[in-house]
């Protein structure tokens, strides 16, 4: 569904915000995005979007090279990804109801459509009762519920989320990553960026690290962090866990590039 | 694409009635410069006009002394007679002078009967082929050819007006320019405020994949609506200057200004120059902000 090839991106005049970075997510896969700021999860996720094109390398998502993407092809892309931001960005002066549909009717959905989509999805995110209520009134995992069906409500192959649960508090964080969940078993890829180490840890998902721009792990059912030292050693090996990655290490597996390899002798799913 | 009509104008009449206060500034600005520039070529065909009727009858009169001698008179006729650029002349002797005096003078009795046949000038009254020829032709007779008292021609008087509304039309349409930059750039700063005041859902448009146009077109739309309105206000501030140049000629017979009252057509191509510049500006404006501060 996605795929790095050895992927460098920098910024005027910056250290590179991502060096030669390599992996592959699978249709349906839940990754997390881990690594502290800087790190260069946001440009990852830009990247996927095609908000920024790499230096070197390719991103391609549903097996299209975004490289060779030209410029008015870029909103179909986006129409097969949704987007969910830690500061939710809804709309204030339309309702619950009127922010998911902007999301159809700016790509031309017609009304009729628009209607039945809308309320299905309310529905699922659990805010059926509220369709009405201005963004202002709700709280803040129901505003995150409202931007997770504007993202949602177009069906996309993807789902990206930057740090979703950053304004959140823990228990209602839980109830965001239900609902994740919930969509992830849909079918949708889902790629999530965060600093939640609780979340990261309850979940068991994959996890993907970054540390300065490098892959510095990639591990099935991780968890948010490990000791220090461990980031360099392990840097560029995909682990099944700590020990298991340094395991494979020393059977010469090549490093990054190989996720799918790794994937397939997951067999713990 | 899902450019539905009722979205377009629901977004456009959002955006300007937000931004009104910046809307109403580029549309004033839009309006005044338009008004200036109608009143420039309606200026400039009414004195195209008076032009005309000059040249009807583009003329050349050669005075001869009262007293010149029938020789000197001889003279003049075929130096007249051998001017290729003189098509056709009539000679007014004496008698003829003074009757076509005394009928210039009817409303001065006074200076009418003051004059006698023989101290009235007697006249070649000559048609020229082109106007061009009028100040070479009258500097010509008027310099030193004896028995010639003064020769005058319409035409010089026409090249004084031309030059008079050459320069006040320059002046026109250099205020006029300068004031279609600052509404451009009024209209383009109107636009970029909108833009600014939408980011979030233009934000939003782009992630979910909305195309360029799509996002493009309200914004575009909008300036081009104060572009209209600037040019509506104008093809007012110019037909009603044109009826009151009317009611002007009309109630006082103000002669000079017969010519600036033009025909409906003349008045109508006008109008539409003023809105089709008042449509660039707005469309330009609008575009040129969008393509540089709705960067998608």
């Amino acid at each position: 569904m996605i795929r790095f090839e050895n992927v460098t991106k920098s910024y005027k005049g910056a250290t590179p915000a991502l060096r030669e970075v390599s992996l592959e997510i699978a249709k349906g896969e839940f990754v997390f995005l881990v690594g502290s700021s800087g790190s260069g999860k946001t440009t990852f996720l830009k990247l996927m979007l095609r908000e920024e094109v790499p230096d070197k390398g390719r991103v391609l998502v549903a097996g299209r090279d975004l490289g060779g993407l030209s410029h008015w092809r870029v909103p179909y892309l986006r129409r097969n990804l949704g987007c969910v931001f830690q500061d939710f960005r809804l709309l204030p002066n339309k309702t619950v109801a009127e922010n998911v549909a902007f999301a159809l009717e700016v790509i031309g959905r017609s009304r009729s459509e628009i209607k039945g989509q809308v309320g299905q999805v309310l529905e699922l995110v659990g805010l059926g009762q509220k369709h009405d209520r201005m963004p202002d009134e709700l709280s803040g995992g129901e505003q995150q519920r409202v931007a997770i069906a504007r993202a949602f409500v177009n069906r996309p192959l993807v789902l990206l989320a930057d740090e979703p649960t950053g304004n959140l508090d823990p228990a209602t964080s839980q109830g965001i990553m239900r609902l994740l969940d919930r969509i992830n078993r849909t079918g949708t890829t889902v790629v999530m960026a965060t600093h939640d180490v609780g979340i990261v840890d309850a979940m068991r998902r994959r996890v993907v690290e970054l540390d300065h721009g490098h892959l510095v792990r990639d591990q099935a059912r991780g968890v948010y962090g490990y000791g220090g030292e461990m980031n360099t050693s392990t840097r560029g090996i995909p682990a099944v866990s700590v020990g298991a990655g340094l395991a494979e290490a020393a059977d010469g597996e090549p490093a990054t590039g190989r996720v799918a390899a790794v994937r397939a002798r997951r067999g713990d799913r | 694409m899902g450019l539905s009509i009722d979205y377009v104008a629901k977004e456009t009449a959002t955006n300007l009635w937000r931004n009104r206060m910046m809307a109403l500034a580029a549309i004033l600005t839009v309006a005044v410069s338009l008004s200036l520039v109608g009143t420039s070529l309606l200026l400039r065909q009414a004195v195209n006009r008076q032009i005309g009727q000059f040249g009807q009858n583009v003329s050349l009169e050669v005075f001869m002394n009262a007293n010149a001698s029938t020789q000197q008179l001889a003279d003049v006729r075929s130096m007249i007679e051998q001017t290729p650029q003189i098509t056709h002349f009539t000679y007014l002797n004496h008698q003829q002078s003074y009757q076509q005096a005394k009928q210039i003078l009817a409303g001065n009795p006074v200076a009418a009967d003051a004059l006698t046949p023989a101290i009235v000038p007697t006249v070649f009254r000559c048609q020229l082929a082109s106007p061009a020829d009028a100040a070479a032709l009258v500097a010509t007779f008027a310099n030193g050819v004896p028995g010639v008292y003064r020769a005058t021609s319409p035409l010089q008087s026409i090249h004084v007006l031309e030059q008079v509304s050459n320069v006040l039309q320059i002046i026109l349409i250099v205020v006029a320019i300068l004031l279609l930059v600052s509404s451009l750039v009024l209209i383009l700063n109107a636009i970029r405020m909108a833009i600014f005041a939408r980011r979030l859902e233009v934000g939003v448009m782009k992630l979910v994949g909305a195309t360029n146009w799509f996002i493009r077109v309200p914004f575009m739309l909008e300036g081009l609506v104060q572009g209209l309105l600037g040019a509506a206000a104008a093809v007012v501030i110019v037909l009603l200057s044109n009826i009151g140049v009317n009611y002007l000629v009309r109630r006082y017979h103000v002669s000079v200004l017969s010519s600036a009252v033009l025909p409906a057509h003349d008045l109508l191509m006008t109008e539409l120059v003023v809105v089709a510049v008042g449509v660039v500006i707005g469309v330009a404006g609008s575009s040129v902000a969008v393509r540089r501060f709705l960067d998608v």
